[in-house]
């Protein structure tokens, strides 16, 4: 769990400090290096066929991808916790209810969905991660639900309401802090799913718009260029199976010790 | 004859602590070997760690099936869990999965042994089998409707489904009442004669084991204090270690020091009513609690006794309004008590609960200074941060526990201290009614012991009145003025308690007393 932690950590630094440190910013044009190889003067990694520097698009582009990702994620973690809770908690036909509504979202295709967001709301970056985040939370709601009708007939939670606590210090005091860490294995299970959605609906041209970048436009630009410019897809794409590798593994290594 | 599992020269250590050291024993086709010993004693460990089912490190040999599992990898040791031996554990309540039925947990033990999916019939024969009764309706329940004891049924049909060779028991009656001990005991020993399993049981409990094993091993501190024939070291154990421990079981017949006075009633309860939806799509409802009238004077100690799915923790939770309840009239100092969802905290202050399950009983997350002051938080808000704290301080020197330990988690407790925890916690708030629910049933003999001499301590320092769930007539004998017999969620006899043992009336009444001696 560790290594996987520190490579994810290393790549995020990488991201956030890293534009500030180089001469070039993500959307500016050298119009004397146009497809500059890796390791010209003043590129390190080389520049696209319009001649923006590739390292400096990379960086950016994982701080877009991994800022979208975290974020539909919490979107996510928020209305699972929520739903799974109150459903977990109150249980009877208000949780019957309130699961065969996350049975059918299940049943939803949700790339369609998103999809069909981001044509009625038109194309933003804010939507592509409410719209993930909205589709993605119903295996956090099923966790917590499963957690909590757990929890709830154990025997310190019945001596809390002889305690005097009301339900909702119970629910907020008691279930949910022995819920976390469950929550926090899924989130970060969540994470690389959201990953993979956006740069897969940035690839289609339906996520990020340009001159803001993420991994799926610059995997896309690679792939349109890979047969004179191989270096152009693999860096982005190296780092998005990296980053997916890493969240996966420290995701399902944190899940197992909860359960 | 070989030995289905053969112990020698067996050392176990947890992170450089030695717990177990020399330890050997063999059990051949049929036999029962036990291990008795107090808590900490190494027992457990040396029945589980040499099938990598616990934290500790063995060294020397054990053959099963003439294959050495010291040192095996844990791909193997799963394998061999899975296929030649089968394991029942202490605590029925935890190791069932809450929201799984009955009968999908038991199809599961099925298939993980590699079996076909088993059929309902098989399901319902296997149920049948551990003396359950109306398997067909169990397989659709939940655990949480299960009695401690039925659920320890499931767990003893999910062990023996694949057929194992060998059945590893470790307390496997510790958490359940007396009459269900016996049964399950009993029904262990049919099956090891009709499978012809061989069976390592581990119990702290010497009296129950002496019908039930063929040898003994007595452990005491990671060592063999004694070992031989089970009746022999019974009758005559050799060693002080041993004769203390078969001491330790409360005995009917024991002196009992006079009960403190009674004052004016208390709690007053009449044709309490509880009944649960029954399972599946079905309309209609099960009877838990049939009419129950019961009531508690000031200082007054009553004991509920019965069967596991008597009706007696429902009852009691009940009129506590720490359960559901379909009617009946609560009435504390002649007024009706507030429904449960309506309890104002000054009438919650009046009742405090302890549970049967120390370590569940806790909130595993939460420091022991705050679970022991979270009902001051509520219940007495106009105390300050520092009264708070003086009192907790005070209600853990009252339960006898170090002040060292406020800073604790749950979990680095040891279960005679987090039932401490749990006392004082239902004590800090000064109420005037305790309602113990199998307090001491989950404790070792020796730490229940000495729950028992605090709960009778604080019995007469703070004139409490007691509602002492137990399946215990002995113990109930000593704390409690009177005892009401619990069948079926009807009262079938009430009285008091001398007269009640000497004298039982009732045939559940007698089954119980014939049960504790």
């Amino acid at each position: 769990m560790k290594l996987p932690l520190a490579i994810i950590g290393a790549i995020l630094l990488a991201a956030l400090i890293g534009p500030a440190l180089l001469p070039w910013s993500h959307d500016a044009i050298d119009w004397g290096a146009i497809r500059a190889a890796p390791l010209s003067p003043g590129h390190l990694l080389g520049t696209d066929s319009v001649g923006r520097d590739l390292l400096a698009r990379t960086l950016v582009g994982t701080r877009v991808t991994l800022a979208v990702a975290v974020a539909a994620a919490l979107v996510a973690l928020l209305i699972g916790v929520a739903w799974g809770a109150t459903a977990g908690w109150v249980g009877g036909r208000v949780d019957e209810a309130m699961m065969r509504v996350v049975d059918a979202l299940y049943a939803l295709p949700f790339m369609f969905v998103v999809i069909l967001l981001m044509v009625l709301f038109g194309r933003s970056i804010l939507l592509v991660f409410i719209g993930i985040g909205v589709v993605e939370w119903l295996t956090m709601a099923r966790v917590v639900r499963g957690q909590l009708m757990a929890l709830k007939e154990r025997p310190f939670v019945l001596a809390a309401e002889a305690a005097g606590a009301r339900p909702f210090a119970i629910v907020a005091r008691h279930l949910l802090p022995n819920v976390a860490g469950v929550a926090i294995a899924y989130l970060l299970l969540t994470v690389p799913q959201v990953v993979m959605i956006e740069s897969f609906l940035s690839f289609l041209g339906l996520g990020v718009q340009e001159p803001l970048t993420s991994l799926g436009i610059l995997v896309k630009e690679g792939a349109d260029d890979m047969d004179v410019a191989a270096h152009a897809l693999l860096l982005p794409g190296g780092v998005l199976v990296t980053i997916l590798i890493c969240l996966t593994i420290a995701g399902e290594r944190l899940r197992d010790r909860f359960s | 004859m070989t030995a289905v599992y053969e112990v020698e020269k067996l050392v176990i250590t947890i992170r450089g602590v030695t717990v177990a050291r020399d330890v050997g024993f063999r059990i051949q086709q049929g036999e029962c070997v036990a291990l008795a010993g107090a808590s900490g004693s190494g027992k457990s460990q040396c029945c589980l760690a040499p099938f990598g089912l616990s934290p500790g490190v063995a060294s020397g040999s054990a053959w099963l099936l003439g294959k050495d599992l010291v040192g095996l990898e844990e791909r193997r040791l799963r394998a061999i869990r899975g296929r030649d031996v089968g394991f029942v554990f202490q605590q029925p309540l935890t190791a069932l999965t809450p929201h799984l039925t009955i009968g999908r947990q038991l199809s599961e033990a099925w298939q993980q042994a590699g079996a076909p999916r088993p059929t309902r019939a098989e399901l319902a024969e296997a149920l049948a089998r551990v003396g359950l009764d109306r398997p067909g309706e169990r397989l659709e329940q939940f655990p949480h409707r299960l009695s401690g004891g039925q659920r320890q049924r499931v767990m003893i049909a999910a062990a023996i489904a694949h057929r194992p060779k060998l059945l590893i028991a470790d307390e496997p009656t510790t958490a359940l009442d007396a009459a269900i001990r016996a049964d399950i005991l009993g029904l262990l020993s049919r099956l090891r004669a009709e499978e012809g399993l061989a069976m390592l049981l581990v119990s702290h409990d010497l009296a129950a084991l002496a019908d039930h094993a063929d040898q003994v091993v007595v452990l005491n501190d990671g060592r063999v204090e004694e070992s031989g024939d089970a009746r022999t070291v019974m009758a005559t154990p050799s060693r002080p270690y041993s004769r203390a421990l078969i001491a330790a079981s409360p005995r009917l017949d024991s002196p009992r020091a006079p009960l403190p006075p009674v004052g004016a009633p208390l709690i007053e309860a009449r044709g309490i009513h509880v009944s649960f939806p029954r399972p599946g799509w079905r309309r209609g409802r099960v009877e838990a609690v049939a009419g129950a009238d019961i009531h508690v004077a000031e200082g007054e100690a009553l004991a509920l006794v019965g069967g596991s799915g008597s009706g007696k923790s429902t009852l009691a939770r009940a009129i506590a309004r720490l359960g559901p309840i379909d009617r009946g009239d609560v009435r504390w100092r002649g007024r009706p008590l507030p429904a449960r969802q309506a309890m104002p905290p000054a009438a919650r202050r009046g009742i405090q609960p302890v549970f049967q399950d120390p370590v569940a009983s806790l909130d595993p997350r939460w420091r022991v200074r705050d679970i022991i002051a979270e009902p001051l938080r509520h219940l007495r808000p106009e105390l300050d941060g520092a009264r708070r704290a003086a009192r907790v301080a005070a209600a853990l020197e009252e339960v006898g526990l170090d002040p060292a330990l406020a800073d604790r988690r749950p979990a680095t407790l040891s279960g005679g201290q987090a039932q401490r925890v749990a006392i004082a916690r239902a004590l800090v708030s000064d109420p005037e009614m305790l309602l113990l629910d199998e307090a001491t049933s989950a404790l070792d003999v020796l730490v229940a012991g000495r729950v028992l001499d605090l709960l009778e301590s604080l019995q007469r320092s703070r004139r409490l009145a007691l509602l002492f769930i137990t399946h215990d007539l002995a113990v109930a004998r000593r704390l409690c003025h009177r005892i009401a017999v619990l069948d079926q969620g009807k009262i079938v006899e009430e009285g008091p308690a001398e007269r009640l043992i000497t004298a039982p009336a009732h045939a559940a009444t007698r089954k119980l007393v014939a049960a504790s001696h």
